[in-house]
């Protein structure tokens, strides 16, 4: 097991304390989340592979060997380190006078210039699957945090208000339900259209990584969209705290000194409601990751360093070059089971009991 | 709890779905008026000319108000009318309802894999604690919920299909009903004795193998399994914590303090008890499964309402878009009402909240 228990070192604990602050967490909270911690090896196990994909998507251009869409016809399929692939070239020879077909068979053996092989148009699958993990977890932040923006808003005020508005916003989220998140979502981003943004990358502009693209590609219409499909989990889980603590003591207190409806829900009922809110906004970030991989694999994005569209350009070459299609999955799958992890070690800490675990194919 | 309010719950549900229907059928409508692109720039050759443009938006209806368009609409899905394919020259109607078979039967096989797989994993997982199965259950419904199930479909079509030829990679051959009424026409049970009784296996198998029975089986098992890994992982998961749960509470030890067997008290008593929240969780979850048909559709050219669905949207076919859509959200709200009356059923609690 690796050892994370510089996670707990003062200076961790300082920024934990600050997060605490912003979060509105009590201490009590906080001092379980850290004995579940030390207690879980599953939720260590967790963090270890967030950290790790965190520190990938943020210095992918200083990891990557190479330029993730540098295309290299010559080496194209070759296989990661390890493996062979075997080709069949079919020549015609003048053989007395007659063509003869020769059917030559060969092999093709990995380089150490490409650990994991390249795909079908000799791009390097490392660099590839490093660069994917920028795409996988800013859609899944970004996606996540427009989703509870708008759904805790949401829940909130219908929790809060109750009545007429409650019935309102509730009957919406039902509609909302009805559609799943994956049809509805490649329904909105096929018919709208894949707009993308350039960001330029801070490491080519200061100089440090020239060869790696200059820009990189955030999938706007996606990261919008997949926001809006998922709100209504985090308004469900929003509403359900307001209406139990809306008849609490301190609210009816605060009410009789006068807090406006503003003050009260942002001052008393967000931060009572908050750790439920958390451990879903973490399963979310799953379930969103998973949304862009398929909607990318259906071809519905706006970037191709995506693993879904890796996975979707190798299963073209599935019986060839077995590495293109699975690599990138292989991917996603430790990424996802890391935040499932630590989405289970925050349900353990907090015990926030909540039903449903958001969508995702 | 008596028959009376449980009738009137399922009343007040059925009603409540009628008008989450209602609200589908109006989102999806409206649809085609929030997103940009006009359907007749889709319909008409490049080079049309204005007046073409008019007169095909005209014999289409488009150019009527939008309350006019949503008023026919409504009239005609009450006759069971989506309009007119705009690319094929069909009913939308037609194509959805030839396409949605193969979806529910898809679902279905899933959910029938999901079910038998996950409640006996997650009860033994539960009762054997810390022993061997119990890890290896944990660590498959880690791993099962965590892995797209595209990727899944990609990685067994890889492995059972291309390495080792045990099953087609795509497809669906025939329906299941046309299959059983093929098999139950075609078989021989004297030929398969005879084989069997010769020692001709080879002989045996091949003829096995083309009944049409066993053709469907082939190509559904592997959309089937990937399809119903993430609910097997989702409701073992579900299952062992709540089973853990009740079996720690205090009715349980009562149960055993009077001798009741032990089986009688964790099959009866306490699997009874735990399925209730686990039907809740897995109604909320329907959408993922129709969401996740989509993508398996997809991976295995499998021809349902997926496919069809995204062949939809990349030809701008409106009626079949929005068509398969209502079916989709429409098919959602009567699965997870029935999921209700089911719960009900099983909690009566259900009803009086």
């Amino acid at each position: 097991m690796v050892d994370l228990d510089w996670l707990l070192h003062p200076v961790a604990s300082g920024a934990l304390s600050r997060l605490r602050e912003a979060l509105r967490l009590s201490p009590r909270t906080v001092r379980n989340l850290r004995t579940e911690f030390r207690r879980s090896a599953l939720a260590k196990l967790g963090v270890g592979l967030i950290v790790c994909a965190l520190l990938v998507a943020a210095f992918a251009p200083a990891l990557a060997p190479h330029n993730p869409t540098n295309q290299n016809l010559n080496d194209n399929q070759l296989p990661p380190l390890g493996f062979d692939r075997q080709t069949t070239n079919t020549t015609s020879k003048m053989v007395n006078g007659s063509i003869e077909i020769v059917n030559e068979t060969s092999w093709v053996n990995s380089t150490g210039e490409h650990p994991l092989g390249t795909d079908s148009l000799g791009r390097d699958m490392l660099s590839r699957t490093i660069y994917g993990a920028r795409t996988s977890l800013i859609v899944g932040v970004i996606g996540t945090g427009i989703a509870a923006l708008f759904g805790v808003t949401v829940g909130l005020l219908a929790g809060y208000y109750s009545g007429r508005i409650d019935d309102a916003l509730m009957r919406s989220a039902d509609v909302m339900l009805a559609f799943p998140s994956l049809v509805l979502a490649v329904a909105l981003v096929g018919l709208i259209g894949t707009a993308s943004v350039r960001v330029p990358d801070p490491f080519v502009r200061a100089g440090l990584t020239p060869n790696m693209p200059e820009t990189f590609t955030l999938p706007g219409t996606v990261i919008i969209v997949v926001g809006l499909v998922n709100w209504v989990w985090f308004a469900r889980v929003a509403r359900s705290e307001a209406l139990s603590v809306r008849s609490e003591e301190y609210i009816k207190a605060a009410r009789a000194v006068g807090a406006s409806d503003r003050h009260i829900v942002t001052r008393h009922v967000l931060p009572n409601s908050i750790t439920p809110i958390i451990v879903l906004a973490t399963i979310q970030v799953a379930a969103i990751i998973l949304l862009e991989s398929a909607l990318a694999f259906l071809g519905f994005s706006g970037t191709t360093l995506s693993w879904g569209f890796d996975i979707a350009q190798g299963r073209q070459y599935l019986s060839s070059s077995w590495w293109i299609a699975t690599i990138p999955g292989v991917a996603i799958v430790l990424t996802v089971v890391g935040i499932n992890l630590v989405g289970d070690w925050l349900r353990d800490a907090l015990d926030p009991g909540i039903e449903g675990e958001g969508g995702g194919p | 709890m008596t028959t009376v309010s449980l009738g009137r719950f399922l009343l007040k549900r059925a009603v409540q779905g009628v008008f989450v229907i209602w609200g589908v059928v109006t989102v999806v409508f409206l649809l085609r008026f929030i997103t940009p692109g006009d359907p007749v720039t889709f319909i008409a050759p490049l080079d049309a000319s204005q007046e073409l443009r008019r007169r095909i938006a005209a014999e289409l209806g488009l150019n009527r108000p939008i309350y006019v368009q949503y008023l026919d609409y409504l009239a005609g899905l009450l006759q069971g009318d989506m309009g007119y394919s705009y690319i094929s020259n069909t009913e939308a109607s037609a194509r959805v309802f030839a396409r949605l078979p193969a979806t529910v039967e898809l679902a279905v096989a899933a959910t029938v894999v999901a079910v038998a797989l996950s409640i006996p994993l997650g009860v033994v997982s539960a009762t054997r604690r810390h022993e061997p199965v119990d890890y290896g259950a944990t660590l498959f419904s880690l791993v099962g919920i965590s892995t797209p199930n595209f990727w899944l479909g990609i990685m067994l079509v890889l492995l059972l299909a291309v390495q080792f030829g045990l099953f087609p990679t795509s497809q669906r051959g025939t329906g299941f009903l046309p299959a059983v009424a093929g098999t139950v026409g075609q078989f021989d049970p004297g030929l398969v004795v005879r084989l069997a009784v010769e020692l001709r296996g080879e002989a045996l198998l091949a003829y096995l193998g083309k009944l049409p029975l066993v053709t469907w089986l082939a190509h559904i098992t592997l959309p089937a399994v990937t399809l119903g890994t993430y609910f097997t992982a989702l409701i073992t998961r579900l299952t062992r914590s709540g089973m853990l749960d009740e079996l720690g509470k205090s009715y349980i030890r009562a149960s055993r303090a009077k001798g009741l067997p032990e089986s009688l008290v964790r099959y009866k008593h306490a699997l009874r008890n735990t399925l209730a929240p686990v039907i809740t969780v897995v109604g909320l979850q329907l959408g993922t499964l129709i969401g996740g048909a989509v993508i398996t559709e997809a991976v295995f050219a499998w021809p349902g309402l997926g496919t069809e669905l995204i062949r939809a949207i990349n030809l701008r076919d409106w009626p079949l878009i929005q068509g398969s859509l209502i079916v989709i959200g429409a098919g959602f709200v009567v699965v997870n009402t029935l999921v209700d009356a089911l719960q009900a059923y099983l909690d009566p609690r259900v009803v009086a909240d």
